[in-house]
């Protein structure tokens, strides 16, 4: 009991005492940890937060009927329902009609704006998007065609599949450009398409799911399961191409936090080794006085192990600082915590620091006391 | 005196010294690689990002996009316009010729499959060796611009000139699997082709056969003509200048039109590529080329942030090291201001030493950096970092920074001490 309190004061006493010299090791411990928590914490977060960013492309999962037909609403509420919602950026349902303007063929399109616009983020509408149910965006083609801009007025005429011929005027709210087919359609709520075409089912659903593709295929199967009116399909080229950039990204990440992490395991390991050199008169007295060098090996590691406990939790705390900075100012987004960062940093620092003290301890231990009391 | 007072202290103090180069070392090759990937990073995913496909496409004027969505092909008005096969080439003649990565000529046709049903043929260039304008070979085509698609069977080498590569879709409703002979029907003429592989792009293209522009020239009688082009070019996320010139190249000034047209925007790039293939337009693809910027942008900057606070971070751990082996020379500089020396030299001494002795340190982490940078390079992205001359500058001014910013603070102290108490060893 005796033995234990003395250690402990001797080991406090140390770390106290000689405050500016552990202040430095101490410093040393916890940008090493810092750097350590800080980038693997990136590491992790990286699939999650770039993935957001990914879903920029649009679109990574459609719905189709399955058999002919069309999806019908229910339905596609049913399988809507199976993505998480958290997951889901944008969930837009169309519907297309090949409608006449000016006697010039088009399709229409109804969709619900705003999962259209989450959906496909990289619109670019001149004007602004309908709000209300007499407001049509339009694509640049058809602007050029029928000569109109924001503000202009246009009558659609068509024909649905039962037979029935429908009519409607809409005001212009914005033209779209995509650089692909969406320039040759117009767009309109469901509930303005449904007001002048009547009733109908859904062709296609564009879902922009931020999940990467393992988790997509799932939930593809569990939709076409769960409703059997809707076949969901990947969109390769987005889902593919993500897996291939994203993983790319994650190696680079990967290996400068290897590289940066070595070096600062290097730093750490030479500031420990240079403030226990500097302690050999210290083991040579206490040598001298007849302790054995397994006990002063104990007192050194457990200093060691000290700093290197306080220097790793100041450094978790320091590093998911500097990995939340980083998140906030790239992504504009806030860092997931990882409680299991921790204690996996304190290890880390205790090891590093205590592997570090241990050989210049072992070197003092094994030279002659009176030398180095003499001062060699 | 002094120097050899220097020499002596980097001389004599062997394991001192080499601990401090060694760790000036580390960081300045830690600074050196991070600085080095962080300023090629841009370039090197840029690339990667190149596996979403082209981001501009090129439609002869007066063509509509109707095509694609009600079949209407032939004779309609809307989709009789093609450009020359001939002036592919020149697309690599641009000012932005080295930003252009891959591009494929298609020729769109409906033709019939087996004296049956309806079917989309698309002639391309699947492997093309290329002879260009400026004396260079490139090779291009689809095999590169569509690395999505999921291939059974093969792609079409060069030579092939009656095979066929048919979407899933297309064999999924025909049956048709790789082996199979198909015979491709185009106004009363006929050829059979080998289908050498059945792809799955998980999109439209899966209801299309893709047979050689060549072959698909010949069946529709169009000889030396394309309908559309697909151009992959590496390109500057869009600002408000590119956005203004996208409207109207015309309505900027001349000096901003000098900006704006030496710069690689997707707009910039499109206004060349018209200037070259008469008759043509160049629209950026939105989806592609958007959200290319968006993530350029972002790794760019998430590379900029680590490399800044992990420079910082072994500056400070550098600092620290220089400050606890100053500190451990008490007693030296005890012993010079006993015999008589003025603070001023001692301190110049000191800093002399640590000094010559970072700028070591110093030129062996540079190059170690460089090697570091080659490793990232080869194993990401498997190609070289390129080494930017701005980066020796950065890392000597950081060395030297980092060094005087980690011993001046301890040199101070030590002369605050007094050399009676520093020699009696407290």
């Amino acid at each position: 009991m005796k033995r234990q309190t003395m250690y402990l004061r001797m080991i406090t006493s140390s770390l106290v005492r000689r405050r500016s010299r552990m202040i430095v090791a101490l410093l040393a411990v916890a940008i090493g940890a810092t750097i350590l928590s800080g980038l693997v914490t990136i590491y992790y977060d990286i699939p999650r937060q770039m993935g957001q960013e990914f879903r920029s492309y649009g679109a990574n999962m459609i719905l189709t009927p399955s058999g002919g037909g069309r999806i019908t609403p229910e339905d596609a509420a049913r399988a809507a329902a199976l993505i998480p919602p958290e997951n889901a950026v944008g969930i837009a349902p169309y519907r297309y009609e090949n409608i006449k303007i000016n006697e010039q063929p088009f399709i229409a399109a109804g969709t619900e704006l705003e999962g259209a616009r989450g959906a496909s983020p990289y619109w670019f509408v001149s004007g602004r998007w309908p709000e209300e149910t007499g407001e049509a965006l339009i694509g640049q083609e058809v602007a050029d065609i029928i000569g109109i801009g924001p503000g202009g007025v246009f009558t659609l005429s068509g024909i649905t599949a039962d037979g029935d011929g429908f009519k409607g005027e809409f005001t212009v709210s914005g033209v779209v450009q995509t650089g692909g087919a969406e320039e040759a359609f117009v767009f309109m709520s469901l509930e303005a398409l449904g007001d002048i075409a009547g009733g109908g089912g859904l062709d296609v659903v564009e879902c922009s799911v931020s999940a990467p593709q393992t988790e997509l295929e799932e939930l593809a199967e569990r939709i076409g399961a769960g409703t059997p009116g809707v076949t969901a399909r990947l969109v390769r080229r987005v889902t593919q191409s993500e897996v291939t950039v994203l993983s790319k990204l994650q190696a680079l990440v990967y290996l400068v936090t290897a590289v940066v992490l070595m070096l600062t395991m290097i730093c750490v390991a030479t500031t420990m080794m240079a403030v226990v050199a500097e302690r050999r008169r210290e083991i040579g007295l206490k040598k001298a006085l007849g302790a054995p060098n397994g006990e002063i090996i104990r007192e050194f590691l457990g200093e060691g192990l000290l700093l290197g406990g306080l220097g790793g939790l100041l450094g978790a705390i320091l590093g998911f600082v500097f990995a939340h900075t980083v998140s906030i100012n790239v992504f504009g987004r806030p860092i997931l915590f990882k409680p299991l960062l921790v204690p996996v940093t304190m290890l880390v620092s205790i090891a590093v620091t205590g592997l570090s003290c241990l050989l210049p301890v072992r070197r003092a231990t094994d030279v002659d006391p009176a030398i180095v009391l003499r001062g060699e | 005196m002094f120097w050899r007072m220097v020499r002596g202290a980097v001389f004599r103090q062997r394991g001192r010294v080499l601990m401090i180069a060694l760790t000036v070392a580390l960081g300045a090759s830690l600074a050196t690689a991070m600085l080095g990937v962080m300023l090629d990073v841009g370039d090197k995913v840029n690339r990667e990002l190149k596996t979403y496909g082209a981001n501009i496409n090129v439609i002869p004027k007066g063509a509509s996009l109707l095509g694609d969505l009600y079949g209407v092909e032939d004779g309609s008005g809307v989709s009789d316009q093609y450009l020359p096969e001939s002036e592919l080439g020149s697309i690599k003649t641009i000012f932005w010729a080295f930003n252009i990565v891959d591009f494929a000529p298609y020729l769109d046709a409906r033709a019939v499959l087996n004296g049956g049903g309806d079917v989309s043929l698309t002639g391309t260039w699947f492997d093309k060796r290329l002879e260009l304008p400026t004396g260079e070979t490139l090779v291009t085509g689809v095999r590169g611009m569509k690395s999505w698609w999921d291939v059974t069977g093969e792609w079409l080498a060069p030579g092939d000139t009656h095979a066929a590569m048919v979407g899933s879709a297309v064999a999924e409703r025909n049956g048709l699997i790789a082996g199979d002979t198909i015979s491709v029907g185009y106004a009363g003429r006929s050829v059979d082709f080998l289908v050498k592989g059945v792809f799955d792009a998980g999109g439209s293209e899966d209801d299309r056969i893709f047979v050689p522009l060549g072959a698909a020239q010949e069946l529709t009688g169009r000889e030396g003509r394309v309908s559309r082009i697909e151009v992959s070019a590496l390109t500057t996320p869009d600002n408000e200048l590119s956005r203004r010139a996208a409207q109207d190249p015309q309505s900027l000034s001349v000096k901003d039109w000098e900006t704006w047209y030496c710069t690689a925007y997707v707009s910039a790039i499109c206004y060349q590529i018209q200037e070259v293939i008469p008759g043509a337009i160049a629209k950026p693809i939105r989806q592609v080329a958007e959200s290319e910027g968006a993530i350029l942008e972002k790794t760019q900057f998430l590379m900029l942030l680590i490399t800044v606070l992990s420079l910082a971070g072994s500056a400070l751990g550098i600092s620290n090291l220089v400050t606890a082996s100053v500190m451990e020379r008490s007693r030296e500089i005890g012993l010079l201001k006993a015999i008589g020396a003025h603070n001023s030299p001692v301190s110049r001494l000191v800093l002399t030493e640590t000094l010559a002795i970072a700028a070591i340190g110093g030129a062996a982490g540079y190059f170690a950096g460089l090697g570091f940078a080659q490793i990232i390079g080869q194993t990401v992205f498997g190609s070289a970092v390129e080494p930017k001359p701005m980066v020796a500058p950065i890392v000597a001014v950081l060395v030297v920074a980092v060094t005087l910013a980690g011993s001046i603070p301890s040199i101070r102290l030590l002369l605050s001490l007094r050399p009676a108490e520093v020699l009696h060893g407290r």
